[in-house]
């Protein structure tokens, strides 16, 4: 089972972390998988795979009624992020899924109707969840050419999909970044690869850099708090992208 | 709950019949086509013996016409078996979804499991023995069609040993005409035992 933890609370407010499973076979990338509730509104922020479906529900089912979910946020297409969606509706069928226009047909493949899917445009948008006004930060390329990040401007709390994503050597498995740079070598060859326009990155960096952030959340490896956020964005910034090798 | 695990095993095991089914199918449609080109060579080779092959050429046109059918009925058994297909698939798609509930469900606790109990409730209740009777009269509808085609080619049967018959009057053509009146029964057995083939695959009840 996977460890659920609280990482922002303010009233009715708050910010699930679901991370590090235990159980998951090593042949599945490990995932994080985020829950925003705001009052009786809860959008669940990039699902993750219908292999891992079970850790998370049971996880999530300790601190939330799952059927209440209402609203899933999907930065990109990639299985790890929302082959599950199909499980989630067995228990809200009427679930809205927040996903790129680039990709509202495709990731019906693996689940949902007609009616599931709520386009984001490229320039972004606001998703409401409660009193809460959530928005949709634009980070195409960075790696899936429709993506797109989630930022909290009250919680201070951007997550950030791909980007800023460490594969964790078994054993380090602590909920956010202690030691920026033992952590970044876990970071360095996944942003090289993965991401993949030098021009989309230093865009994503000037614009991330203005907005106000406390926790720079991934969806794989630990949390980036206080002056480690801006620290990361710095790396980011210099870091050359779109190698094959090195 | 050992449920799921059994309904996945039987859906995959269901669809890997299905493919057999399709194969054998196949095949007997490659085999129709090879005797309908036969039944025409015989036809001209009746023509060119002319007076004494009468009855030999009769033979080879009505061939002709059994091969067309048998090859009709082998099209629509396997549009039969295409939407059985997608039933099945369906089905394997359901018990794969049930599977991965119960994984949950071992997980849960309390709450949790209670949701998922009483989901999988509701669900064992309705889609998947829905599914199952779907399935079931699928299969009954095969297994109709299997027959009547087994009927069709016993006539065949009994065309070519006529026609072997035929060829013994057939004078210096005689030789030449029993040649492919014996070819027109080894292939027509093959039909024959690819038919036992498909009707014991078919046989092979689902959820056994
Ligand atoms: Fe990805
Ligand atoms: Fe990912």
């Amino acid at each position: 089972m996977k460890t659920i933890r609280v990482i922002y609370e303010d009233g009715a407010h708050k910010w699930f972390a679901i991370v590090r499973d235990p159980g998951r076979p090593d042949y599945l990338v490990d995932t994080n998988e985020f829950l925003v509730i705001s009052g009786d509104d809860a959008i669940l922020v990039d699902p993750g795979g219908s292999e891992v479906f079970p850790a998370v529900f049971s996880a999530l089912s300790t601190q939330y009624d799952p059927r209440k979910i209402n609203k899933v946020f999907a930065s990109h297409q990639d299985p790890d992020i929302i082959s599950s969606l199909s499980m989630w509706m067995e228990f809200n069928p009427n679930i809205k899924c927040y996903i790129s226009w680039l990709w509202s047909s495709f990731v019906p493949h693996f689940g949902g109707n007609r009616d599931t899917f709520v386009d984001i445009p490229d320039g972004g948008t606001d998703i409401l969840v409660g009193s809460q006004r959530l928005q949709a930060v634009p980070a195409h390329y960075l790696h899936s050419s429709g993506n797109f990040h989630l930022y909290d401007p009250k919680a201070k709390i951007l997550f950030s999909g791909d980007v800023g994503a460490a594969l964790m050597p078994p054993g380090e498995d602590n909920l956010f970044v202690e030691n920026f740079d033992r952590h970044i070598r876990h970071a360095e060859a996944f942003h090289r690869r993965w991401m993949g326009s030098e021009r989309a990155k230093r865009d994503w960096c000037s614009r991330v850099s203005q907005l106000d952030i406390d926790m720079l959340c991934p969806q794989h490896g630990a949390i980036y708090r206080g002056a480690d956020v801006k620290r990361f964005i710095d790396w980011f910034a210099h870091l050359e992208v779109g190698v094959l090798k090195g | 709950m050992a449920m799921g695990y059994e309904q996945t095993e039987d859906s995959g095991r269901e669809l890997r019949r299905i493919v057999r089914i399709n194969e054998e199918i196949k095949t007997v449609v490659k085999t129709a086509y090879r005797i309908n080109l036969m039944a025409m060579n015989a036809i001209f080779l009746a023509k060119r013996a002319g007076q004494s092959a009468l009855g030999f050429g009769v033979l080879s046109n009505e061939l002709r016409r059994f091969a067309t059918d048998l090859e009709q009925q082998m099209l629509a058994l396997g549009q039969a078996t295409g939407g059985s297909v997608s039933t099945v698939t369906a089905m394997v798609k359901e018990a794969r979804a049930i599977k991965v509930l119960e994984r949950a469900r071992a997980q849960c606790e309390g709450v949790g499991k209670e949701i998922i109990d009483d989901l999988l409730r509701r669900r064992s209740a309705t889609t998947f023995s829905d599914r199952r009777d779907q399935v079931a009269a699928l299969n009954r509808n095969l297994a109709m069609m299997i027959e009547s085609t087994a009927s069709l080619v016993e006539m065949g049967g009994v065309l070519a040993r006529s026609a072997k018959i035929e060829a013994a009057y057939g004078g210096s053509f005689s030789q030449s005409l029993k040649q492919v009146s014996s070819d027109f029964e080894g292939t027509i057995s093959e039909i024959r035992k690819s038919l036992d083939c498909l009707s014991k695959f078919q046989m092979r009840e689902f959820a056994a």
